[in-house]
């Protein structure tokens, strides 16, 4: 089963909460008897079994990949590369991890692999929109502007997101696919490792740097340094 | 800015800044988190900081799931569970 992160730990995220009332994230209850006697046909062959479980994940894998990728003909591939995926490799499903865990890994991977073939816009530096400090440890560019009541009184929200979308966007793929997971869908940092094959430290890192590049692009298009 | 404080790992606003992503998590070591609170409640820089990192936080998430995402069409559906099928017939 794949963890979600506490509610208390991220109750400062109010779109994660929101959305996990949904009920598009799984239960934390695992899965039901009847999903896992659906896993069981399917392994054993059964199509009626495979179309029944197409049709209750399809609308979830092409969501995620969407969000992951941005364009619906590469999302519409990822479901087709997915679900071929269960379709051959559901006898070899241990179930060692959830089938539901299962197909996210097959979700995130398959979309990862779209997103690296993706042309990207240019190759943009993080580090000019990264904070930076004097040697003492001090900020560089003092005093440090709080413009965060700014992002709200704005009129142009559009063209803040716009900016944001964008910014996004030019992350690295791998950067990109950690803060869908952790900041969007609330997956643990081990959980993201896994899946990524990336270390929990490495996970850690990834999204502070990609939260700071976002934090610099919003400060610059708000007219204050991003140190 | 705060004067140098006791702390040798939340003391500056460098190491301040580097600890944000566990801090907002709450999976910092105690001591290492009163640290840091110490360091805020001294630096209004690093406060202004990391509200606008968590504001960066909570926009990028409102980005992320604005503009409803949309169903995969039925007849998309239907095609590649047909696609799925044929792929299979001959692998
Ligand atoms: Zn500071």
């Amino acid at each position: 089963m794949v963890e979600a992160k506490s509610v208390e730990a991220r109750s400062n995220r109010q779109y994660f909460t929101s959305y996990e009332e949904t009920g598009e994230l799984r239960s934390s209850a695992g899965e039901s008897s009847r999903e896992r006697s659906l896993v069981e046909r399917l392994k054993a062959g059964d199509t009626d079994a495979f179309d029944a479980i197409f049709h209750q994940n399809v609308n979830q894998v092409y969501r995620r990949a969407l969000r992951l990728l941005g364009n619906e003909a590469d999302a519409e591939d990822v479901v087709q590369e997915v679900f071929l995926t269960v379709h051959k490799k559901a006898k070899t499903f241990r179930g060692a991890a959830e089938f539901s865990t299962w197909l996210y890994r097959l979700t995130v991977n398959a979309a990862l692999g779209k997103l690296r073939r993706q042309k990207r816009s240019k190759e943009v530096l993080y580090d000019d929109y990264l904070p930076k400090f004097q040697k003492d440890g001090h900020h560089l560019v003092r005093p440090v502007v709080d413009w965060s009541d700014k992002v709200d009184d704005r009129s142009d929200q559009r063209e803040l997101q716009r900016l944001l979308g964008q910014a996004l966007e030019q992350l690295k793929p791998m950067d990109k696919a950690v803060v869908v997971l952790s900041d969007l869908e609330g997956y643990l940092d081990r959980e993201i490792g896994k899946t990524l094959g990336l270390s929990v430290a490495a996970v850690k890192t990834r999204l502070h740097r990609s939260r700071l590049f976002l934090r610099g692009k919003l400060a610059v298009h708000l007219g204050y340094s991003p140190a | 800015m705060a004067k140098q404080t006791r702390s040798k790992r939340a003391g500056t606003c460098k190491q301040a800044t580097s600890l944000i992503t566990d801090y907002l998590t709450g999976t910092l070591d105690p001591e290492i988190t009163n640290e840091l609170e110490h360091h805020l409640g001294v630096c209004p820089d690093c406060v202004a900081f990391l509200k606008t990192y968590k504001k960066t936080i909570q926009v990028t998430q409102s980005l992320l799931l604005s503009g409803n995402l949309p169903e995969l069409e039925r007849s998309k559906q239907k095609a590649l569970h047909k696609s799925i099928g044929s792929h299979n017939e001959r692998g």
